[in-house]
Formats: C-alpha cells, structure tokens, sequence
C-alpha cells in the first residue's frame, strides 16, 4: 500500500514548513472573527444634510424625526442646495434632504447604488410617517385605505435580518476554497521546481496513488476547517445551523474534492509558482463573483445565468445557505449535492489524467 | 602591490556556525589563486566578503586596494564574481543574456568576444535558444561567458565548472591562463585536481581555517589523505566471456533516436549492459547522455528504435521498468524537507516494501553509512557529499536490477567521492548492474566498460584499458580528449 | 544610460515571455469589466414567487396578473397552503410567496408576503417592490412599472448614477485593486525571484548601483500598470457606459501617485521576503486581501465595527478608491479629493522613504 507512505510524506512536508501549519491554524480563525463584521452589506450610518428652506414647525417636526432614526446620521442643516451639495462631493455627506414649499427632495449619492436607493427608500418612509401637513392633507382618505390594505410581510428563517447568518455560509465556502484551492496549486509546481518530481516518475507509483496522496491531505485539512469554522460561528457570534450539521460536513467535503482536484490541475499545466497562483486566482475570482455569494443570481442576465450550471461554488453556497439558513434537509439539498459530486468526480479525473509520467 | 590582501577575517552565522575564523592571506597581482577543501569549508563566504556582498564580523580586507567594508562602490566597479549557484535568465535565450550582462558591465559583446571565444563558441549556434532549454553543462558554459564577458581587474570564480566536461574544462583553464597574461588578478575554487594544479599558488580551507597556503603540488602533497585518496582496488576486471547467454543483458538498446524537431538529440545508439556490471556512460556536455537515460528510465518516449531494460519494453512497458530500476537523478531529488530516516521510508514504502523490513534494513544502511546519529537530521541540514551517498543508498535501497546515475558525484571533494565509489562497487557486487554518468575521468578507470557519446552517437565502447589500446592514449582523460575534439556539432 | 535600457529591455523580455501570466493581466481587469458591468447586479429581478391560491378570486387574480407580468417577479409555482408555500422556499425553489386573506368589510383583500430573508438587504427590496405593486389601485390597471415604489409623494433624486447600475460603483474599486496587484505583488516577485535565483549576487557586485537596478525593474511594470489603467478607462467609457465626468488629467495624474505608492510597497516587500513564495503570500495577505476586504470595495466601510474601521483608515486603496470616485463618476473637482490625495501622498513619501532605506545593497 504505497498511498499509506505517500500520505505521510504529504503531512510530513506540511508540518515542517514554517508556515502553512500556522497558516491552516489560523486562517479560519482570523477569516471567521473578522469576516462576518466586515460582509455587512447592512445599509447602516446614512449621512444626512437638511436643507430646510420652509421652516415651518411641521418641516421641524420632520428634521427632528430624521435626527432621532437610528439609521440616520444627523450631518446638520445645510443654508442652500448647493452647499449641501458640496458636503456630498466632498464625501461628507451621502443624502440631501430638501423640504421646500410643502415638497420634499430627496437627492441620494447613488455612486453606490444599493447604498443610494435603500437610502432614500427610507428617507421617504420617514417624510411619508412625519409627512408635512401638505402631503397630510393631499389625501387623507387613501392614505386610510392603503394602509388597511397594505401587504403584511413576513419575513422568514432570518428573523431578524442578520447579515452574519447570512454570510457565514458564504465564509465556510471562502475558507475552504482558498485553503483547499491555493495549496494543492502550490504543491506539484513546487515539485517541479524542486526537481523531486523526476525522483516520483521513475518510480512505480501510479498516476492514482500519487494524486490521491495529494488530494487526501487537504481533505482533511477541510474536515478541521469546517469543524473549527462551525464552533467559531457558534462562540463567537451564537450562530448555529438550522438545518443538519452532516450535511454542511458532506457538501464542506464534496467542495473540497472539487477545489483541490482543480487547484492540483492547474498546478500540472503551469510550469511556475507564480503562473499557477495567477491563473487559479483568475478562475476563483470569476467563481466567487458568479456564484451567488454576493447578488443573487437571478438578476444575471441569462448567459451569466448559464454558467452557474457548471459553478461548483454556486450549488455549494446554494446548498450551505439552504441547511444552515433555512434548516433545509437531504431532500431540499440533492441536487446540488449530485451535482458538486459530479463536477468534482471529474475534476479529480482530470487531475490524474494531466499528471504525465512519461512523455 | 598586492591585489587581494585578507587580514584575520572571521565570519560566523547565529551563535552556532561559525564560517570563516581567523582568515588571512594575500594575492598578487596578476596571480591565478585556488581555494580548495570540502563542502562546508566557507569557501562562498569568502568570496561573498571579498564582492562586499557580506560583512565580515571581524578583520580586514583590501581588493585591489580597497576596503570591502568602506569602499564598497570601488570594489564592485572593478571586480567580477561568478557566484556557485549563478543562475542565467531561463525565459531569455543564449544571445540575450549574453547581451545584458555585457551591458551591465559597461561593455558590448563585440568588445570582450575574444575573452570568451574560446567557450561562446561553442554554445553560439544555438543563440535563439532559451537558456532554460539548455543542458546543464551548457548553462554554465554560457554563466562563465556571462561572468568573462568584461575585463574586470579581480576576477573571483566560485567552483566555476561544476558539471562541465574535461574538455571544455581545460579550454576554460587556458582561457584563465591568457586573462592571467593580461595582468587580471583570478581567484577561483575547483573540486578537480587537475584545474588545482593550474593554479600559481593555492589555499586550503577547511572548516573555516586556513590549513596551508602555498604551490598546488606542495599543498596537494601535504594533505594527500584528503586529496588523493588511495585508489579504489577494483575487483579482478571481469572480462567479458564469450560464453555469456543473451538472457544475462539487463539493459539492451538498438538504434535507439530521439529527436527534438529537427535536432536528434540521441541519433541511432545501440548497446547492451550485462548483469552486475559497472557501465560509465561519458559524453561532452549536451551529447545526449541525459536524454538517452530519460528514455531508458521511462521518462520519454523514444522517436524511434527500441530498447529493453530488465526484459521490459522502454515504448510499452515503462511501468515495468520503472519496479525494477532505481534512478538517482542530475538535480539532488531527496525530499529537503523530510529527514534522513523519513526519506528512506518514503521511498522504500513506494516499491512496496513491508514495514518490519524496512525499520531493519534501514537500521543496518545508517549503521553502514555512519549516519545513526543523523537519522532524524533534516536532509538540507547535510553536506552535498552526504546528501549524496544518502541519494545513491535510497536508490538501491530497494534492491533493483540497474540503477541508473546521472553525474551523482558534481562538485564533491576528492574523499567523498572516493566513498561514494566504494558504495558502488558494492552494490555491483551485490549483482545490481549500475548505469553511471560522470565528468570525472579517474572514474571512468573505475567502470568495468564505458561508451562515449560524441554528437548523440556512440563513438568508442569498451573497458577502459581496451579503449586505452585502441586509441594509444595513456589514461582516460586523454581518451575523451581525442574522441570529444572530433565533435561537429557543439554541444547543446 | 545604455545600462538602464538594457535592463528595462530585459524586465520587459521576461513579462511578454510569460505568456499566462500576460494573459491573466490583462484578461483580469476585461473579465471583472465585464461581470460587474453586466452579470453581477442587485437589481430586483426574475424574483421566484409562489402564489398560494387557497382564497383566491378575480380581484387577488388580477393582482397577481400584474406581478406576474412585471420583470421583476415571475411566478413559479403555485402552493394549497402557506406551509406548503414555505417548504418551496426553503429547497431553494422560490423566493417568495404572496397569499391572500379576506380583508376588512368592504376593503380590498388583505395580502400576505412571504419572504426569504437569508439576504435581508434582497428580502427587503423584494418586499418593498412586491407591496407596491399590490398596493397599487385596481383602477389603474394599466400596468406601469414601479417606478415609485421608492418615492410615494416624495421626489427622489438618485445623484450622479440614476440608473443605479453598480458598475459604477466598482469601476474605481477594480481599478484600486489591479494596479496594486500588478506594481506591488508583480515588482516584489520579479526582485525576489533574482535573489532566489542568485542573479542578484552578480546584479549587487556588477559596477551598476543598485538603485539604478531596482529603478529599472520597476518601469516596465509601471508601463504595464498604465497599459491596464488606459485599458480599464477605455472599457468603463466605451463597454459600460460608465461617464468620465472628471478631468481626465486629474485621474491620471491620482493614479500615478497610487501607482508609485504601489511599487514602494512592492520593493519592501522585496526586501522582507527571500522567496517567491513567501513574497506572493506576503502580497496575497498584506495587500490583495485587505483591498477587497477592507477598503470599501465591495463591503461598505461605514457599516464595520469601528475598530476595523480604523484599521481601514491605513489602507492605502481606500483613499485612492474614493478619489476615483469622485474624480471618475461624480466629476468633482480637485479640490474636494484633497484629503485622500495629502493622504496618498504622504503614504507615498513614507513608504518610499522606508523602502530605499531598508534596500539591501549587501546580503544577509
């Protein structure tokens, strides 16, 4: 059984590096503490420049309520447009609230758009709850009837809109694909420019055992990542799974397959270190972007739609959010799991059959 | 005046090594200068101080009357440095490279062409070439063009023809020789007797300490032990009987043809190796000595010809091969990272073999190697020779029919080599035929047959007394002189 | 002088030799123009909505006619009860679920949306726009997009990018990102790799000063940067439609402080590191890793804890990136980048400074 001595080199030359067993030890460690603070996407700390040109008691009324909302940060009062204007140009400001003549203007810096509309869509709430008396008294009637018949919502799994639930999933599949990805890449390169790699090839090692032994490492390697990444979610932030902990195991290592059989495929086509970093870093950057990690995927337009077909990382984060979000089971999960099986089946074959011994 | 004058320099690295101690002599001008002594002897470090590159931590030194610690923009303007490990451009070709370093020492290639004809010569014809294309001797042919291509007025060479043949080794020397004629100061470091022996005077160095400086035959004669060990009593040189049975070939080539594109790098070999025996497989650099072992070790594929290894196939059935050979490679391929015992392990575990007889085996190998002590040293921490025997060890650890070595003692002391060949003749005796490569020719007397490869074909074949005859030389280095200066084709 | 050229020609000899890594240079800044000009969007859109069609009559039928044939939510599926509803959105089959109640005496029907809030920022969205398209009088039934549903009885002005199109937003951060990745990482491997290699040694000991070597090192990666800078500009104007509303001299001219600032960090890290691979991770984890975490490019800084953001205050890109913003999208004038550009500056002075200081003209 050669594996069984392959797999102890493989472990043998990790451990003595100087820094990959700080880096596996770590890595999770620091990427779950900080992370989850730095993901929020939450649209928080608005700047707010008032230009009251009314000045009437209702438009006061309308200022304090702005200064009072928690979302809202009270920037001052502003004398013209303009000035308010500048403050937003100069990055002081995000918002300009203009009340003039029983009308509201609301000019948003919409630079960053996601941050410029959720802004001024509750701006508005706020003028329309606080609404001046003019707007008041347009139509009291409808505003009767719309509020009776207004859709009550209901908000589900994430009760209470946390964004770190939401990406602490999306941190399992980032800490798994770079420390499953970028260090099989390393590997074989590093073989290669070492030369032990000729010293492996004229021996009777099969192209198999080789690349299991490479492989299985890592495996494991995610196995403690995802366990110490779940016991961090829970201390650190109380979060825990909905769904079952198995299979956030199962789906955590059919990733894995995929990124180390890829990282090991890269790895054999590149004759350098640097090559083999940029190029896996080429292909992790478009997975990320399109999987679904950040924006939906449905807003894709349908080519970018396409790809996610054969997106490992989208039916992962797809899969992880479904159990450990929404508490979903096997059944909820299948085909994404069918289909990272798949996909990492044949990557694993393409890695064994782009490692040549003999040429 | 003196050109180098070195003054009780001492050198140590951390708390526990301690590199040069108490270092001092002087050059004179124009002089050719050795350093000699072991691996490990702080013969770089030297050198580094003497280029300003390093500090030393105490003493004094003047090249060409500057002082290395103060006047560090004087010495690099008048000074050039081939250091060990000098590694060319591989993304640039011949030309290119050449092109730069040129530039970089203030002159064109046209300007210092005749210093360096003697070596460029050879390797312009393949100036397009990436220098990572080339052969290993080849790029240090080129490194030496590199490093000559100006006229500095010191000139320091740190074992400058590691892997490069006799004969390009002796038109390196007399290029030296007429640098030397024009007032250029050498320094320079050689683990080969003959190139010592160039020198006017020479120093040697050993574990830090200046032992002896003076004319190379005095030195050589005073420390003998280290430098020419006895010779190796071969066992009764097995003339090869008629009666020998086809079966009894391990290796078999016939009309063996690799070619690159158009370039036939091996071009139509034919040989066979018997059982037990030591076959030394010469050839100038670039003669297709590696391609040739690559094909009959399953690492390529041959364009054309067939060829057995232990009755397998080298087109079909090179997995075959690959259970019954060991191979020991140009490059040291020992894992760096792991230590002795672990390497042994790996590699024993590879070929299949069971754990108790591995754990005994191996035991018995320290033991025979004196290496008990070192088995859990990691093997980067050993000297190049050890390294070496340990490479060589592992390789037949498995007990194979033929072990194949490329060049497996480049750049080793006269002593250790002298070892490594004990542990050969072991081993052939010991029934495994050994396959072996090398520069050195007081080895090729230690084979029992040798071929020499000139232009990737084989031009002599026989023991070495018998080529000796045929060509009326006295000794082996004289032998490949003769065959290699008929080339055509330079050497790639 | 003829040194200098000399050596830029080699620099320049071994980027263009390394064909994949040309490739990946110059295909990056195209690949990730491209994504986020066109694929990645927070728009609402093809939002998978269930109906549950328990209470269901003409009315709640043309309400839901109208969601249906807006681009915003498409119906999927439709579900007996609201269970049945949730156990679809939680297998990832929909996003959404819209119910309806009998309402109050005389009103109109009561709805209730059901939404998947694993992303609160998208689930807030969906819900706003599926209320207002509800919401919206049976009288009107010619179907008009929802155009309002951020503003109701309030003027809403979205300033300097109406369409809300986030590429926008990214065009600057993804210039941030290459430019330091191609001066800094790029610039520290090619010196590391000579002193792995041991050209170095004679590189130190030629009659070149060593601050002519490293000079001449960085200008080809320089030219490159600009290369991806003009390649990064042309795309956002002509391929995305992006406006270059500011002075075109002023972007360049941040860019080339940024850039400088970039290859200042990149010899330091020359000089820390001994080999390739511990300067591509040193670049990997002190650079690439904090630009997009860190400095406001796809997360916003405003919503860290404050620790982090101060710890984002350091980040050279940070400044640069909402310069280019500024400059790029909103056409302010210089003035109103002066801070991050005094910030950028000194960044640059200093760790220029550092550099050359810690530059070894020896070795260890």
């Amino acid at each position: 059984m050669t594996l069984k001595y392959l797999i102890q080199k493989e472990f043998l030359q990790i451990r003595r590096n100087a820094f990959l067993p700080r880096l596996i030890l770590l890595f999770p460690v620091v990427i779950m503490c900080v992370m989850p603070w730095v993901m929020n996407m939450e649209v928080k700390n608005i700047r707010v420049d008032v230009v009251d040109n009314d000045r009437s008691t209702a438009s006061q009324r309308l200022v304090r309520a702005v200064e009072a909302s928690s979302y809202f940060i009270f920037n001052g009062q502003k004398g013209s447009y303009a000035e308010a204007l500048r403050d937003v140009e100069s990055g002081r400001a995000d918002i300009i609230l203009e009340i003039s003549d029983h009308r509201c203007l609301i000019a948003a810096n919409a630079v960053n758009g996601t941050k410029g509309s959720m802004g001024s869509a509750y701006l508005s709430q706020i003028v329309q709850a606080h609404g001046l008396a003019g707007v008041e008294a347009a139509a009291p009637e409808s505003a009767h009837m719309s509020a009776a018949s207004a859709p009550s919502v209901l908000t589900l799994y994430n009760k209470h809109q946390n964004y770190k639930l939401y990406m602490i999933p999306a941190l399992f599949a980032i800490v798994m694909m770079l420390l499953t990805g970028f260090l099989p890449t390393l590997n074989i390169v590093g073989e290669k420019e070492a030369g032990t790699i000729e010293q492996i090839n004229v021996t009777p090692v099969s192209k198999w055992a080789f690349i299991l032994a490479k492989l299985i490492p890592y495996w494991i390697i995610a196995l403690f990542v995802v366990t110490a990444s779940l016991l961090l979610a829970w201390a650190v932030y109380g979060i825990t799974s909905a769904g079952p902990i198995w299979l956030i195991y199962v789906l955590a290592m059919l990733l894995a397959l995929f990124f180390s059989s890829f990282g090991l495929v890269v790895s054999n086509y590149s004759q350098t270190m640097q090559q083999a970093i940029f190029v896996m870093w080429f292909f992790v950057v478009c997975l990320l972007l399109l999987s679904g990690l950040f924006t939906p995927v449905r807003s894709m337009p349908a080519w970018a739609y396409l790809t996610t077909y054969v997106n490992p990382m989208h039916y992962f984060i797809d899969a992880v959010r479904t159990v450990f979000v929404r508490g979903g089971g096997f059944a909820s999960v299948a085909h994404q799991a069918c289909a990272l099986l798949a996909i990492g089946c044949a990557m694993a074959v393409w890695a064994v059959q782009s490692y040549k011994k003999n040429s | 005046m003196n050109a180098i004058e070195v003054n009780h320099i001492s050198k140590s690295y951390g708390k526990r090594v301690k590199a040069l101690t108490d270092v001092s002599f002087t050059v004179g001008k124009g002089e050719v200068f050795g350093i000699i002594g072991p691996d490990g002897a702080g013969k770089t470090s030297l050198f580094r101080i003497l280029c300003t590159l390093l500090l030393p931590d105490s003493g004094t030194a003047l090249v060409d009357g500057f002082d290395v610690v103060g006047q560090m923009r004087e010495i690099r303007r008048r000074v050039g440095y081939m250091p060990g490990r000098f590694s060319l451009y591989q993304d640039l070709t011949v030309a290119e490279n050449l092109q730069f370093f040129a530039t970089l020492f203030g002159t064109t290639v046209d300007e210092g062409y005749e210093s360096i004809k003697a070596i460029y010569s050879q390797i312009e014809r393949f100036s397009d070439r990436k220098a990572g294309a080339l052969s290993g001797g080849m790029k240090q042919k080129l490194a030496l063009s590199c490093a000559l291509v100006h006229s500095p007025s010191v000139l320091f060479l740190d074992e400058p023809t590691t892997g490069v043949d006799p004969v390009s080794r002796k038109e390196l020397w007399e290029m030296l020789l007429s640098l030397k004629e024009r007032g250029i100061t050498i320094v320079a470091s050689t683990p080969y007797l003959d190139e010592v022996r160039c020198c006017d005077r020479v120093a040697f160095l050993s574990e830090g300490v200046v032992k002896g400086i003076g004319k190379p035959d005095e030195i050589l004669e005073q420390f003998k032990d280290v430098f020419n060990p006895a010779g190796i009593d071969k066992v009764a040189e097995s003339e090869p009987s008629a009666n020998d049975s086809e079966s009894d070939n391990v290796i078999e080539v016939s009309h063996l043809v690799k070619a690159f594109g158009t370039f036939r790098a091996v071009d139509d070999i034919s040989f066979t190796v018997k059982r037990g025996e030591i076959f030394g497989f010469l050839g100038a650099n670039g003669a297709g000595k590696t391609t040739a072992m690559h094909m009959l070790t399953g690492l390529n594929q041959p364009t054309s010809g067939t060829g057995r290894v232990c009755g397998f196939d080298i087109r079909t059935e090179y997995e075959q091969i690959k259970r019954h050979i060991g191979y020991m490679s140009q490059r040291f391929s020992l894992y760096e990272d792991l230590t002795v015992a672990e390497n042994i392990r790996l590699f024993a575990g590879i070929y299949g073999m069971k754990d108790a007889e591995i754990r005994t085996k191996t035991e018995r190998l320290l033991q025979r190697l004196d290496f008990a002590t070192h088995a859990d040293d990691l093997v980067a921490s050993l000297p190049l020779g050890w390294k070496q025997k340990l490479a060589f060890s592992v390789s037949i650890f498995h007990e194979p029919g033929v072990v194949f070595l490329d060049e497996p003692t480049g750049g080793v002391d006269p002593a250790t080599r002298r070892q490594f060949w004990e542990l050969i003749y072991d081993a052939a005796q010991r029934g495994i035929t050994v396959f072996v490569t090398t520069h050195y020719m007081d080895e090729a007397e230690y084979c029992d047959r040798i071929s020499i490869m000139v232009d990737g074909k084989i031009s002599a074949l026989g023991t070495p007394s018998e080529l000796k005859r045929r060509y009326d030389q006295p000794d082996m280095d004289h032998v490949f002189t003769y065959l290699a200066r008929q080339a055509t084709r330079s050497s790639d | 002088m003829k040194q200098f050229f000399s050596f830029v020609i080699k620099e320049a000899r071994h980027i263009l030799r390394d064909r994949r890594t040309m490739l990946i240079l110059f295909g990056m800044p195209i690949m990730l123009m491209l994504l986020f000009g066109f694929a990645i969007t927070t728009d609402v859109k093809n939002v998978r909505t269930v109906v549950v069609t328990s209470q269901m009559n003409a009315r709640t039928q043309a309400a839901v006619e109208r969601l249906a044939q807006s681009e915003y939510f498409t119906i999927v599926a439709t579900a007996a009860t609201s269970r049945e509803a949730e156990l679809l959105i939680r297998s990832q089959k929909a996003d959404m679920s819209i119910a309806a109640t009998a309402g109050v005496k005389g009103g109109g029907p009561r709805w209730q949306i059901m939404v998947d809030g694993s992303d609160p920022n998208m689930a807030q969205q969906w819900a706003t726009y599926a209320q207002a398209i509800l919401a919206q009088p049976v009288a009107s039934e010619a179907v008009s997009s929802p155009s309002s549903p951020l503003s109701g009885g309030v003027l809403v002005k979205l300033l300097y990018n109406p369409q809300m199109r986030s590429a926008y937003n990214f065009v600057p951060a993804i210039m941030g990102m290459l430019l330091m990745l191609v001066c800094a990482m790029m610039t520290s491997i090619s010196i590391v790799r000579e002193k792995e290699r041991g050209t170095m040694e004679v590189l130190l000991v030629s009659p070149a000063r060593p601050l002519m070597v490293v000079v001449a090192k960085a200008v080809p990666y320089l030219m490159l940067a600009f290369g991806i800078l003009v390649v990064i500009l042309l795309m956002a104007r002509y391929v995305l439609a992006v406006p270059l509303a500011g002075s075109l001299v002023w972007i360049v001219g941040v860019s080339l402080i940024y850039i400088l600032l970039a290859l200042a960090l990149g010899l330091l890290i020359s000089s820390v590191a001994q080999t390739q691979l511990v300067a591509l991770l040193m670049s990997a984890m002190v650079l690439l890793l904090p630009v997009v975490m860190l400095s406001g490019m796809l997360f916003p800084v405003e919503s860290m804890p404050t620790v982090l953001q101060w710890v984002s205050a350091l980040m050279p890109p940070r400044y640069y990136i909402s310069a280019m913003r500024k400059l790029m999208i909103m056409g302010t004038g210089l003035r109103e980048v002066a801070t991050e550009v005094a910030v950028l500056t000194s960044m640059t002075v200093f760790f220029l400074t550092v550099a050359l200081v810690k530059f070894k003209t020896r070795l260890e």
